[in-house]
């Protein structure tokens, strides 16, 4: 078979651009670790908020009526159930989704939770936590970083103390090198 | 900072920073940004041979804005000679490092960090100290200007009297 038998062949190039690369068997995978019904949806949100405001009643019913405004309710709280709502939600992230904005509102929410919990009440939170969820939270509290906002990163940095004097350096080791991130 | 020589997967015989190239995603660890406010953030890359430090200092108004360009741009065009300095910011902060496995090799690991953290803390000061400095000049040689002024004035007024 001669290389040469039409002018086409010749001058075509397009070839040299196909990225032979991708076709090895030798290439990383990513693992597809969720499918499409199974996937984890993230954590319900008006559960949490529930758990942050002890007053359930009160909640779902100005819940309906102004529903963006339930930031209100969190800055009123004065002891709600936040250590329940943190372990919710770390017990529920969605880590191994692959959806950006489902974990981004799970993102938002922790953050929410976290911000929410006193410094004087972490302790006591913290104290609720076992190994694996320090680890979730200590991944939210990185991602919490991203999206500053007046006052949180200093209050996200007592955190990363508080947790970082429970499970030391392996804890940020291991956010650093899971791929299941939050 | 656990770096090791790894050399390029797609170029035989290249050894490239694996955080620079982004050539495979399993070679990249979690990029980790750690910000005090919107102005002040620290991201940090790290991929098997080498790891990428940015940081954003803070800038209040026109005239740190212009410092800290003018003192990143001294940095970096002397970027050689301070070994880890990456030669151009990674976009959206005002200074970068970048250490490889040689790096590492050659220096002491933990005199790296030191050095790091060392700049971060000196980097504000030496700016807010700048600033004071220019100011203090600028008051200088207004006030001079402004002594020549009146006395030319007096001078002039003379002949008139």
């Amino acid at each position: 078979m001669s290389r040469n038998d039409g002018k086409k062949d010749t001058s075509a190039s397009a070839f040299r651009k196909i990225d032979v690369d991708q076709y090895s068997d030798n290439n990383f995978k990513e693992e597809d670790a969720d499918g499409g019904v199974g996937a984890p949806t993230g954590p319900d949100e008006n559960e949490i908020l529930t758990l942050l405001s002890q007053d359930t009643l009160t909640f779902r019913r100005a819940f309906t009526f102004q529903q963006f405004h339930y930031e209100i309710f969190l800055n009123t709280i004065i002891k709600g159930k936040n250590a329940e709502a943190l372990i919710s939600v770390l017990k529920s992230a969605p880590l191994e989704c692959k959806n950006q904005q489902v974990k981004d509102s799970a993102r938002n929410l922790t953050q929410k939770v976290l911000l929410s919990i006193k410094s004087n009440q972490m302790d006591d939170c913290l104290a609720q936590l076992d190994r694996d969820l320090i680890d979730v939270l200590m991944k939210y509290i990185y991602r919490g970083f991203e999206i500053p906002t007046e006052g949180s990163s200093s209050h996200l940095l007592l955190w990363h103390e508080k947790v970082f004097n429970i499970s030391g350096v392996g804890c940020i080791v291991r956010v650093f090198s899971d791929s299941k991130r939050a | 900072m656990c770096l090791e020589n790894f050399s390029s997967q797609i170029v035989e015989k290249h050894n490239k920073p694996e955080v620079e190239v982004r050539a495979s995603k399993e070679l990249l660890l979690t990029p980790i940004l750690i910000s005090r406010n919107d102005k002040e953030k620290v991201l940090i890359e790290s991929s098997i041979n080498s790891m990428r430090i940015s940081i954003a200092v803070k800038q209040a108004d026109d005239l740190e804005k212009i410092l800290c360009h003018n003192f990143t741009r001294f940095m970096t065009m002397r970027a050689e000679h301070f070994m880890i300095l990456r030669r151009k910011p990674v976009e959206g902060y005002d200074i970068s490092f970048l250490i490889t496995n040689i790096h590492v090799e050659q220096m002491y690991k933990h005199k790296i960090v030191d050095f790091v953290i060392h700049f971060m803390e000196e980097i504000d000061r030496e700016i807010s100290e700048m600033k004071l400095s220019v100011n203090a000049r600028a008051r200088i040689c207004a006030e001079e200007f402004l002594k020549r002024v009146s006395i030319q004035m007096y001078c002039t007024s003379i002949p008139t009297l």
